[in-house]
């Protein structure tokens, strides 16, 4: 099985092959990835998995698999972000704020309340300017444009509890 | 004995871990969002507070005291935060015939206005940080606070005589920034304290800020701690703290311990406080406030003294005398560190990352303590403060206590939230931190030069076995699918909920 797995911009080709019996459980895999071809010995664990390479390095990987194909893979000293063939998913919307040009859509990145909102239908805002306040945690986040535009839409108002994901403002 | 535990998260774990040792019984309370929380699975008894927003729970001075009476508790302890240092929560247990764990009202009142605090320090003898004498309620004439601002001299600090946890604080270099700080101080007093009222100090070069851990009977023992340090601050709070300073001479450790005890003298105070000053870069201390309450850093200082705060908090609150000697609470034994865990997200501006605890694995070993209010399963709600953990090592050097730190930091994973343990890991590399080179304004001013740069960046290697674990996850992920709901099983169950809306 061969992936393509987007880690830091940069997109890898992952080849999967079990060698001998491998189920849910576990297994031993031969792992080619770019011109490095190596054995990897994987297990389940509580956190993810454990991982023992051909030349007996340990990666005790934890993981948080998120929609998308999108991984959050935490060995102890860092904490690195992959997509897994992230381009069956990606799809025209544009619903990323950043990068690029077009529609910035601002979502909430986690729950909590709108504190304040900074701007109104039709403003025109900078790069970097703050457009909305959500207060969680006792702490209160300042969210902000990714670049230039026209606010075309004002999905809250002030005081509204918001859930993570829901459209805030609308930036063209 | 019952104590009933006004609190939430890791204090009130800790606070039971106390009631436990000394044999007393534990009432925890808790909001909607904490039915399942650690502080309600490991008390006695726990009931039933109102609904998830702290206003409405955890801050309900009638339903906490409701509670009390009828679940047959006399002692209250208040943690830290929420009710702690609210003079009428204290009263309203008195009233109700509760012993309130901590200060009478009376000094919680006023060591709780930093104006009438300082004035309390001066009244000891204390040096208090140079400012004014008065405060600016709401609609003081701007005209007047600008001709104090040019006596005191600048750069100074607009200060929120309510003030307390870096709320309501603004730092002025010159005149023409007054007025803004002003107006920005009063909104944010406003908001979190109810009260704009302001006052002004001068800003003092580098400073650092060490503080003296008290305990005080109801038999007038006043009892100073070895000083904490915890200049390690962003925005004005706290995330690093270590237990002796790195740097303060046991001259000035003296001084400052015999300053912090008059001041409790002088208020009358009883139970544990902390007084906190600002050390300038010539080894001169001022007074900066009091926190009249048990402070989250206090595990720094029972690692190297091996006094257990907590419990003589509760054995103070019911009438005992203190028999720890100045000797054992002024003599560190080694060094202690604690790191402050957040739900945040450090590389995205410490944004809170509330959500499921997937996973969880926590350090051990020598000389580590895991002061922890989340476990395995749990929802971190948005409702309360993010600290979900304080990791401490201690070590029989500062150098042996950096590197348990460092060792522990690797072993600690939180999966399902981002936490701010890959900040510590950045933290504790860096060459100020480890010479303890550092003031309070250190943090803030290396985060601003990094400009959002993640705090561990991953190598060639780290990505690419990355992109080898993503991939096993997603062909396990796969293979478990497949083993759950076989296609003929997944069929079957098709073919029973049609039946059954069928029957229905």
């Amino acid at each position: 099985m061969t992936f393509e797995v987007e880690v830091a911009g940069r997109l890898r080709r992952v080849a999967i092959e079990p060698v001998g019996p491998a189920d849910a459980a576990g297994g031993r895999f031969r792992v080619a990835v770019d011109d490095h071809v190596l054995e990897v010995d994987a297990r389940p664990t509580d956190l993810g998995l454990s991982l023992i390479t051909s030349d007996r390095t340990v990666l005790d990987a934890a993981l948080t698999g998120l929609p998308r194909g999108e991984w959050i893979v935490e060995f102890p000293h860092v904490v690195i972000r992959a997509a897994v063939d992230a381009r069956r998913f990606r799809r025209t919307d544009s619903g990323d704020a950043s990068g690029g040009s077009g529609l910035q859509r601002l979502v909430a990145p986690m729950p909590g309340r709108v504190v304040r909102v900074l701007v109104k239908r039709g403003d025109e805002v900078q790069a970097r300017q703050g457009l909305v306040v959500v207060e969680a945690m006792k702490m209160e986040n300042e969210l902000r444009a990714a670049r230039a535009g026209r606010v075309t839409d004002v999905a809250v108002v002030e005081g509204a509890s918001v859930e993570s994901g829901r459209l805030l403002v609308v930036v063209e | 004995m019952k104590v009933l535990i006004a609190n939430r998260g890791e204090i009130a774990v800790r606070i039971i871990r106390a009631c436990r040792e000394l044999g007393l019984g534990t009432v925890a309370v808790y909001s909607d969002c904490d039915r399942t929380a650690l502080h309600a699975r490991l008390a006695d008894e726990a009931w039933h507070l109102g609904p998830s927003p702290a206003s409405e729970s955890y801050l309900r001075i009638d339903r906490i005291v409701d509670v009390a009476r009828r679940a047959g508790a006399t002692l209250v302890h208040p943690g830290y935060g929420f009710l702690a240092e609210n003079e009428d929560f204290a009263a309203a247990c008195a009233a109700a015939g509760l012993t309130f764990v901590g200060p009478s009202a009376g000094a919680i009142a006023r060591m709780g206005s930093k104006t009438a605090a300082r004035q309390a320090a001066a009244a000891a003898g204390v040096p208090v940080v140079p400012g004014a004498v008065e405060s600016y309620p709401e609609h003081a004439p701007e005209a007047a606070i600008a001709a104090e601002a040019d006596r005191i001299g600048y750069p100074l600090v607009v200060k929120a005589v309510a003030g307390g946890g870096g709320k309501g604080m603004r730092t002025v270099t010159e005149s023409a920034g007054l007025s803004s700080a002003i107006r920005a101080a009063r909104s944010e007093a406003k908001t979190a304290f109810g009260d704009a009222a302001i006052y002004l100090e001068r800003r003092l070069v580098k400073p650092r800020h060490v503080e003296i851990q008290l305990l005080a009977d109801q038999h007038g023992t006043v009892l100073p701690f070895v000083e904490r340090e915890c200049s390690i601050q962003r925005r004005h709070q706290k995330v690093v703290e270590e237990s002796p300073s790195p740097v303060l001479p046991a001259g000035t450790r003296q001084a400052m311990a015999a300053c912090a005890a008059r001041i409790a003298r002088e208020v009358g105070y009883a139970n544990a406080g902390t007084i906190e000053f600002l050390l300038d870069a010539d080894g001169q201390f001022f007074f900066l406030e009091m926190n009249t309450r048990l402070q989250v850093e206090h595990p720094v200082t029972e690692m190297v003294t091996g006094v257990d705060l907590v419990q003589w908090q509760l054995r103070i609150a019911r009438g005992e005398r203190l028999t720890v000697t100045p000797e054992q609470a002024l003599t560190p034994r080694g060094h202690a560190i604690e790191c402050r865990i957040y739900a945040e997200d450090p590389d995205r501006g410490f944004m809170p990352s509330p959500g499921l605890v997937r996973a969880l694995a926590t350090p051990g070993g020598p000389g580590i303590r895991d002061d922890r209010g989340v476990a395995e399963g749990f929802e971190i709600p948005v409702f309360y403060d993010s600290m979900i953990a304080k990791l401490v090592a201690w070590g029989a050097t500062r150098a042996e206590a950096v590197a348990r730190l460092a060792r522990a930091l690797n072993e600690y994973r939180v999966v399902g939230v981002q936490t701010t343990v890959p900040f510590f890991q950045w933290v504790v590399r860096q060459p100020a931190f480890r010479d303890a080179e550092f003031d309070t304004t250190y943090l803030d001013r290396v985060l601003a030069d990094r400009n959002g740069r993640p705090f561990v960046e991953p190598g060639d290697d780290d990505e690419r076995h990355a992109a080898i674990a993503a991939a096993l996850g997603t062909w396990f992920r796969a293979r478990r699918a497949a083993a759950l709901s076989p296609a003929a099983d997944g069929g079957a169950w098709r073919r029973a909920a049609r039946i059954d809306g069928v029957r229905s």
